[in-house]
């Protein structure tokens, strides 16, 4: 889908919340009520703003590459962004916030059916992360671009394997 | 068309069928390659219909008559002028668009023009799949760009399906086939009428190169200002390309 928002894991609106919580105070015990106004697991907000976060340093390195002249300072900050994103992604996929947890997210099952497979997909993504921000200290873009490239198929790597198609 | 009908004439000259029936091709095509995520294909088919419409719009300056704008854009007083004689029956044929269609053709071509710029800034969810000229704005301005190019290709189906819906009425109510001239070019009318000036291919020619040079010019992000000239590459810069990360 092109232009779509950057919202791959959209938080349940507030008012269905309210009224499951409306519906979940008259059926069920008072547990049940403070569970589910707890809203879903933080890791589905602190997941999509960190990719989100790595998709803006992407396009702001990709950006530079593609200008007449690429501003090094520039992609040394987008690095180094990336590079403090990519540890995170491995913590964010807690057991239980796949799509069985009923809020819209892209993250296929198989993260948690081949996690051994999937750790090492974002390991990759944090080698690739940290080779880009010493390529990016260099300055020199026939270092910088390949290493870009490095980082753009571990992120392609997982989409492939982890991440709803999209359409 | 009823009565007696004089020899056919040529109404539409071959740009303007080719350009039409190209649109129609395209934009399903363009709604389908969109919806399966085939973005390299969007973009290319998104190219080629950005060419189509600034060649059409120059054709609407530099065409035949029944292409120009001048030859059929008219304002609001005309219009009601047309309809209130159109209501009673007394209107002459019109050789080329009437001038309520008018308003049709320039709000398709409008919606076209808006929407291939507005794709040209474009960005995937990821910002990793994007437009030609998605570089030169920040990732929240391309977001809603994003947002609007969904947004106005409702605004197009919209367009069409009155456009369908008046064809469909012209045929049924009307009794007149406004499709077959679209394809043949030519129409018979009832009365005597003056034959359009049809412009030279040569001049069609000439004016698809250049929108053709144009569309290729942004799909390299608009150099020398907004990008490199594809020869004009660091040596590692062709291992990049938008799929790479995708």
């Amino acid at each position: 889908m092109v232009g779509k928002p950057p919202n791959c894991l959209t938080e349940t609106p507030l008012f269905k919340l309210a009224k499951a919580a409306a519906l979940a105070a008259i059926v069920l015990p008072a547990t049940a009520v403070i569970a589910t106004a707890a809203g879903p697991n933080p890791a589905f907000k602190l997941r999509h703003d960190n990719f989100e976060a790595m998709g803006r340093a992407m396009k702001g390195i990709g950006d530079e590459l593609k200008k007449p002249t690429a501003n090094v300072a520039v992609i040394q900050k987008n690095a180094a962004t990336l590079a403090a994103a990519a540890p995170k992604v491995k913590g964010y996929f807690p057991k239980g916030t796949g799509p069985e947890a009923g809020v819209k997210t892209e993250a296929l099952p198989a993260i948690w059916q081949r996690p051994a497979d999937f750790n090492a997909a974002a390991d990759r993504l944090v080698g690739a992360t940290r080779n880009l921000q010493v390529a990016a200290a260099t300055g020199d873009l026939a270092k910088i671009q390949p290493a870009v490239g490095a980082v753009g198929q571990s992120c392609k790597g997982c989409h492939d394997n982890f991440r709803k198609p999209r359409g | 068309m009823t009565g007696a009908a004089t020899a056919p004439i040529r109404l539409w000259d071959l740009p303007v069928r080719l350009v039409h029936w190209s649109f129609a091709a395209l934009i399903p095509a363009l709604w389908w390659s969109a919806e399966n995520g085939k973005l390299d294909l969007h973009e290319t088919l998104g190219l080629v219909m950005l060419a189509l419409v600034v060649f059409r719009l120059l054709w609407g300056l530099f065409g035949s008559s029944t292409a120009r704008f001048s030859g059929f854009v008219r304002g609001p007083s005309a219009i009601r002028g047309y309809l209130g004689k159109a209501r009673s029956g007394l209107a002459a044929p019109v050789v080329g668009h009437n001038p309520l269609g008018a308003l049709s053709v320039l709000a398709l071509l409008g919606l076209l023009a808006l929407q291939v710029s507005l794709g040209l800034f474009a960005q995937d969810t990821d910002a990793v799949e994007s437009g030609p000229l998605n570089h030169l704005v920040g990732y929240d301005l391309a977001s809603t760009l994003s947002e609007a190019h969904e947004f106005v290709f409702n605004l197009i189906l919209a367009m069409v399906a009155l456009h369908l819906a008046a064809i469909l009425y012209y045929r049924l109510v009307k009794k007149d086939d406004l499709v077959r001239p679209m394809i043949t070019g030519r129409r018979a009318f009832p009365t005597a009428v003056e034959a359009p000036r049809i412009a030279p291919l040569w001049r069609a020619a000439l004016l698809a190169v250049l929108s053709g040079l144009f569309a290729l010019w942004l799909s390299w992000g608009a150099p020398p200002w907004g990008a490199r000239f594809p020869w004009d590459q660091p040596a590692a810069a062709a291992q990049m390309d938008s799929s790479t990360y995708m």
